[in-house]
């Protein structure tokens, strides 16, 4: 109290030492000049400038190659058993005289671990398995690549299907407005409150797993959240000045929807997609674990690893292909789709 | 707000309505009968039938089943332990599944937001970029890759912990579980709490608190946090799902008597009555769920409210 009256006297008069910077300089903005060019560019221009995004394309491009390429880079078929070589640990030419990759394995016993060679004991020695073979002596590296074949061709597939279907709903939904959209979102509001889960695993136990009831199945779980990207976009233009001039020029509604918004919108939908493929290999490699994936003799990332879990403290090395492929695939897409939406849609805040 | 909270609880009903209604759709497109045991005659089959009221017409028996299910009556299990009552099955593991998940969101949220707090105050550092690692590989990959890994490592090479759940040591066999699956939870909120208290850290209030001369810790604690804070229930849906998908796996890598594991057993032997039964809890959890998080929203956010009723 005293002090304010004091104050009030003689008033203080801040010194130098009383402030301090702010630190902004990153904040304040510096005009930079920028040639006019076309939006794809721009987009190429922003992805390429996120490293992270860069890196996911990378390695998308990579597995996609080698799913496709890997199953046919030795002799030997996704299903070929041969008992007589199971259970064999990686061993890859040349690369085995650094002691990596030369097919020897830790076995723990009760009195220890001792490291053996299979290929030398059993004398195959002009046989390799460059990630092992499994319990029916089939070959890993070509079992991996089939299996992330089977994964993307899945996972594909069900994010195209579910962004047409949700796309159209949302769209459909969004530009008719009133009644259509209110019955349309109560719908959508039940169909949101459904665990996707339950509902894929029930679908599953009643009609026998597949490819195509699985990407039916998955298909069913992503339509909501694209039909609802489909219809906040729908909502914000169909007010614009384009849509009215369409509609002047005689344009239906279809044509309106499908010819003159949807173009407009691309990009979130492009991005939502690449969102929904991670999402899709999850469950599709979940569907595996519980038993109702891909049947046998096909196999998919998830039916790998469900059969490595089995043998997981023995022979570690049935497991560790399929699971990397998958996590550094689920990761890639995530970033990919990280950098699109950002170099998308520019105004967006950086999270 | 009345209308609101009224609107939810109504919306919330139906769906689990729905839900019921699919699930008995579903129930009857099972293939095989529960009774099909050859040692039964027919006129025995009748009189089960008849028991359990399978002779009715199907609209009867829909509402019969309604009726049953939200009266809490679940059936009983035909393969997996026979003629024993699904709520007796479930009564044993439904605890033990929630404190995993309990545990688990605790330690998500509370690792999460110091990661999140630590990149934000150390924005463009290596702890940020760190942190942002470390949150979007918790984010993408899914959580029984991390069950796996943790429970070779820690489980079955260190041995510091179970590999397999065992009663008699709860607390030590379910730190793994709960770690593996704190992954995702850790990660979102980390990776939301950064994006908010950045945003929160250069707003304008924070600059007028700052030049008052509030102290550091006051700043942090008051202004900045609670206001960073209170969004974070909007990342609550997402991980409440991946939470239920992922128990499932992770209770069946370390073999916990969850209710989870018991739903991928009851799916592998083909008991479909349990699978039907617990998938209506899954729901009937995963719809109150999401209404708590829904009204909580409307409380926090009126703009979201308004905007719903709007609708």
């Amino acid at each position: 109290m005293a002090e304010t009256i004091a104050a009030v006297k003689e008033p203080y008069v801040p010194t130098e030492a009383d402030f301090r910077l702010k630190n902004n300089t990153e904040d304040i903005l510096v005009d930079s000049n920028f040639a006019s060019q076309s939006f794809w560019k721009e987009v190429v221009a922003r992805f390429k400038k996120k490293k992270s995004a860069v890196f996911g394309l990378i390695f998308v491009l990579i597995i996609t190659f080698f799913a496709f390429v890997g199953p046919v880079m030795n002799d030997y078929t996704y299903s070929g058993q041969d008992l007589a070589k199971k259970n064999l640990a990686p061993r890859i030419p040349l690369i085995e005289y650094t002691g990596f990759f030369d097919g020897h394995e830790n076995i723990s016993t009760t009195s220890g671990t001792k490291t053996i060679n299979l290929y030398f004991e059993n004398k195959l020695a002009d046989t390799f398995y460059w990630f092992g073979s499994d319990n029916f002596g089939r070959d890993i590296w070509t079992r991996t690549w089939s299996g992330a074949q089977v994964s993307l061709i899945i996972a594909v597939a069900a994010a195209i299907i579910d962004m047409i279907i949700g796309m159209s709903y949302g769209l459909i939904s969004g530009y008719f407005g009133g009644k259509v959209d209110m019955v349309m979102q109560r719908i959508l509001e039940i169909a949101n409150g459904i665990p996707r889960l339950v509902i894929v695993t029930l679908l599953l136990l009643v009609f026998k797993p597949g490819m195509l009831t699985i990407i039916v199945a998955l298909m069913l779980t992503e339509w909501v959240g694209m039909s609802r990207i489909a219809r906040a976009e729908m909502l914000k233009l169909k007010e614009q000045e384009f849509v009215l001039a369409s509609r002047t020029l005689g344009a239906g509604s279809m044509h309106i929807i499908f010819s003159e918004v949807l173009p407009n919108i691309i990009g979130p939908i492009i991005t939502q997609v690449m969102f929904s493929i991670p999402t899709a290999i999850f469950t599709e490699a979940f569907l595996s674990f519980v038993g109702l994936g891909i049947p046998v003799p096909r196999c998919s990332l998830g039916s790998l690893i469900s059969e490595g879990f089995n043998s997981f403290t023995t022979h570690p090395y049935q497991i560790i292909p399929p699971i990397v492929v998958m996590a550094l695939l689920m990761l890639s897409f995530n970033l990919v789709a990280d950098g699109l939406r950002e170099a998308l849609d520019p105004k967006l805040k950086e999270m | 707000m009345k209308k609101y909270v009224l609107k939810r609880v109504v919306t919330a009903f139906f769906t689990l309505l729905a839900i019921t209604l699919i699930l008995f759709i579903l129930m009857q497109l099972m293939p095989g009968s529960p009774f099909n045991d050859e040692k039964l005659n027919d006129a025995q089959r009748a009189s089960l039938y008849a028991k359990y009221g399978l002779d009715k017409p199907i609209v009867v028996q829909f509402f019969q089943y309604v009726f049953n299910m939200f009266r809490g009556d679940l059936g009983v299990s035909y393969k997996i332990s026979k003629n024993t009552p699904i709520t007796q099955l479930i009564a044993s593991r439904l605890p033990i599944s929630i404190g995993v998940g309990f545990a688990a969101v605790m330690i998500g949220a509370l690792i999460g937001l110091l990661l999140g707090l630590l990149a934000a105050f150390k924005k463009d550092t290596i702890w940020d970029t760190l942190a942002t690692v470390i949150s979007v590989i918790g984010v993408s990959v899914p959580s029984y890759v991390f069950a796996l890994a943790l429970s070779y490592q820690f489980g079955f090479k260190l041995k510091w912990f179970p590999m397999l759940f065992s009663a008699k040591d709860v607390i030590g066999s379910s730190v793994l579980p709960s770690i593996s699956l704190s992954m995702f939870t850790m990660a979102s909120i980390a990776r939301f709490t950064r994006a908010e208290m950045i945003e929160v850290l250069g707003s304008d209030y924070m600059l007028l608190a700052e030049s008052k001369g509030l102290s550091g810790n006051k700043l942090i604690f008051s202004h900045a946090l609670r206001n960073a804070l209170i969004p974070i229930i909007t990342v609550l849906a997402p991980l409440i799902v991946d939470l239920m998908t992922g128990s499932l796996v992770v209770e069946k890598i370390f073999s916990i008597p969850g209710v989870g594991s018991l739903l991928v057993n009851a799916i592998q032997s083909n008991d479909y009555n349990v699978v039907i039964a617990l998938s209506f809890i899954y729901s009937a959890m995963y719809i109150g769920i999401m209404l708590v998080v829904d009204i909580l929203y409307g409380i926090i956010d009126p703009r979201i409210r308004v905007a719903k009723e709007g609708d």
